[in-house]
């Protein structure tokens, strides 16, 4: 039996999921996953390289990987696609003049094919700054309806700052990795 | 009996014809052995010299190939209106960007940092190109289908803005969403020159987002708390702002001071900047150099509540503590320093 099996199976029986942040650099990775393991978030330097963080949720281990978004440790992304379950892309909503790099970025993330099993989740994050734009024109911009069509995805409306939206959206990424991975349940 | 004397150990000494020969012979092996190894030891730094050589010679190639598929492109679309869409051949273009930048990362460790800077450089001004050249080649209809599974796609959705029904119109300008495009939709000050710029934001409004872009020579006033700043292309200007309890952004500035106070700070492609800076977390610096730090200097009335609406009233001193992405060491970056003392303007006062 070779060590990937044995993962394999390990990793079943803890009902572990390994989810991966991206995004740009300020679209708020980072405060996305403190606040949803109800941490401070009133002091959050920009990310030099990662954080992990395993998250009880429901009856599964989050195994969350947050890398950092600037652009210069962007080509490093790579190096964390190995078996991911599901992906989550942060958007920040008030930044209308780089959401075509953002549009750039998460299409050549999805050309990846070590990713190309897992779900993925695009949080239309900053929800609550006025003048951002809404899930749907977000969609719109991300020309998301072009995606591959046997791709699991969702775009989801949720401000970091408030809490709003974090909790649908991450419910419907586990639901549809547990779909997936644990039929049998 | 002294031929023997002088003759290698092992070489036995006999008749002295064939003592010529076995010396002969001896010496002839050493020097292959010593060629032997030098040449062994020649061929680590050789090899390394040659892949780099070779690297770049490969990455020359393909940049030269990327760029010519790229006029290519955007000539046949521009002389006639391109009958069939130019989309697949600029994925491929995009899918060799990627390769490129793929092999850089592989190769980074044997190359000399310059060449990797260089690289990278090339590889986002190709990618640049690339943007430039889709955005002007594909067919703005691209971006109509609309209503198609939107209401299933999104789960939470606030109402839009007044002002952004301009966005949900079918502009010609949709699709390359620059900052002209959809900027509008944010509040700010664009495109002047030489101007006192003044804003106050009324804490009975709802507190949103600022932006500042392609100003020169300007001085920036805004009083009150704001929750988002974003700051792109300002030249030789002063800006000074109130407390941010969100993020700033700030990229391509030159020649600017900025007196600014928020919760995130992150500077990209800024040059021979000043900034007076109160931050709860580290601010950071990418792709800058000439940056010089010192700690917040504004006043106004009615700063100190609005610093404390925004969480902002304590001095941190993390000023000073400014992560260069560019430069991931332990010794100090060439890219910013502390202001010193003397040269640090007074408390700045604006009313």
């Amino acid at each position: 039996m070779g060590l990937l099996s044995i993962i394999r199976k390990i990793k079943r029986k803890e009902k572990e999921m390994r989810i991966l942040m991206v995004g740009l650099d300020n679209s708020g990775k980072t405060t996305i996953v403190l606040k949803i393991n109800g941490e401070d978030t009133s002091v959050i330097s920009p990310t030099l390289g990662f954080n992990i963080k395993t998250i009880a949720y429901q009856k599964y281990a989050l195994n969350i990987w947050d890398v950092g978004g600037q652009k210069t440790i962007r080509s490093y992304w790579r190096n964390y696609f190995e078996q991911t379950d599901g992906l989550v892309w942060v958007v920040d909503s008030s930044d209308l003049r780089r959401l075509d790099d953002c549009k750039y970025e998460l299409h050549n993330l999805l050309k990846e094919e070590r990713l190309s099993g897992a779900s993925l989740l695009i949080f239309a994050n900053k929800q609550d700054i006025q003048g951002s734009l809404s899930p749907d024109e977000i969609a719109k911009v991300l020309n998301l309806e072009a995606m591959d069509k046997s791709r699991h995805w969702r775009i989801v409306g949720c401000s970091a700052y408030t809490g709003e939206g974090l909790l649908e959206g991450f419910d419907w990424l586990v639901q549809d990795i547990a779909s997936r991975i644990y039929m049998l349940d | 009996m002294e031929d023997s004397h002088l003759a290698p150990p092992d070489s036995t000494p006999s008749a002295a014809g064939s003592d010529a020969t076995l010396q002969r012979k001896h010496a002839a092996m050493l020097e292959r052995l010593s060629n032997l190894h030098q040449s062994r030891v020649a061929q680590k730094p050789n090899s390394e010299t040659d892949s780099i050589q070779s690297f770049l010679n490969r990455f020359t190639e393909s940049k030269l190939s990327i760029e010519s598929q790229l006029s290519r492109i955007s000539q046949t679309s521009s002389s006639s209106y391109p009958s069939n869409s130019p989309k697949p051949e600029l994925e491929n273009v995009a899918v060799s960007i990627s390769t490129l930048e793929k092999l850089v990362a592989e190769s980074s460790y044997l190359l000399p940092s310059y060449e990797v800077r260089t690289c990278l450089k090339t590889i986002s001004d190709l990618k640049q190109s690339l943007d430039d050249v889709t955005s002007r080649v594909i067919p703005k209809k691209k971006f109509s289908f609309k209503n198609k599974k939107k209401a299933a796609s999104a789960i939470y959705s606030i109402p839009p803005p007044p002002q952004s029904d301009v966005v949900n119109e079918e502009s010609d300008e949709l699709p390359k969403l620059g900052s002209e495009n959809v900027g509008f939709v944010s509040p700010g000050f664009r495109a002047k020159e030489n101007e006192v710029l003044v804003k106050e934001f009324n804490r009975d409004f709802e507190i949103g987002e600022f932006t500042l872009s392609d100003l020169k020579g300007c001085e920036v006033r805004l009083k009150g708390c704001l929750r988002a700043f974003f700051v792109n292309k300002l030249k030789d200007c002063k800006v000074f702002v109130g407390p941010v309890f969100g993020s700033v952004l700030i990229e391509e500035v030159e020649g600017c001071v900025f007196v600014l106070a928020s919760h995130q700070i992150r500077i990209h492609n800024a040059k021979k900047c000043d900034f007076y800076l109160r931050v709860r977390s580290r601010p950071i610096i990418e792709d800058s150099n000439g940056v010089r730090f010192g700690p917040y200097c504004l006043r106004y009335d009615g700063i100190e509540k609005d610093l404390e609406e925004a969480n902002l009233s304590e001095e941190t001193g993390n000023w000073a503590n400014v992560d260069d992405f560019r430069w991931l060491r332990a010794v100090q970056s060439p890219n910013w320093s502390v202001l010193p003392e003397n040269d640090r303007v007074e408390m700045v006062h604006i009313s």
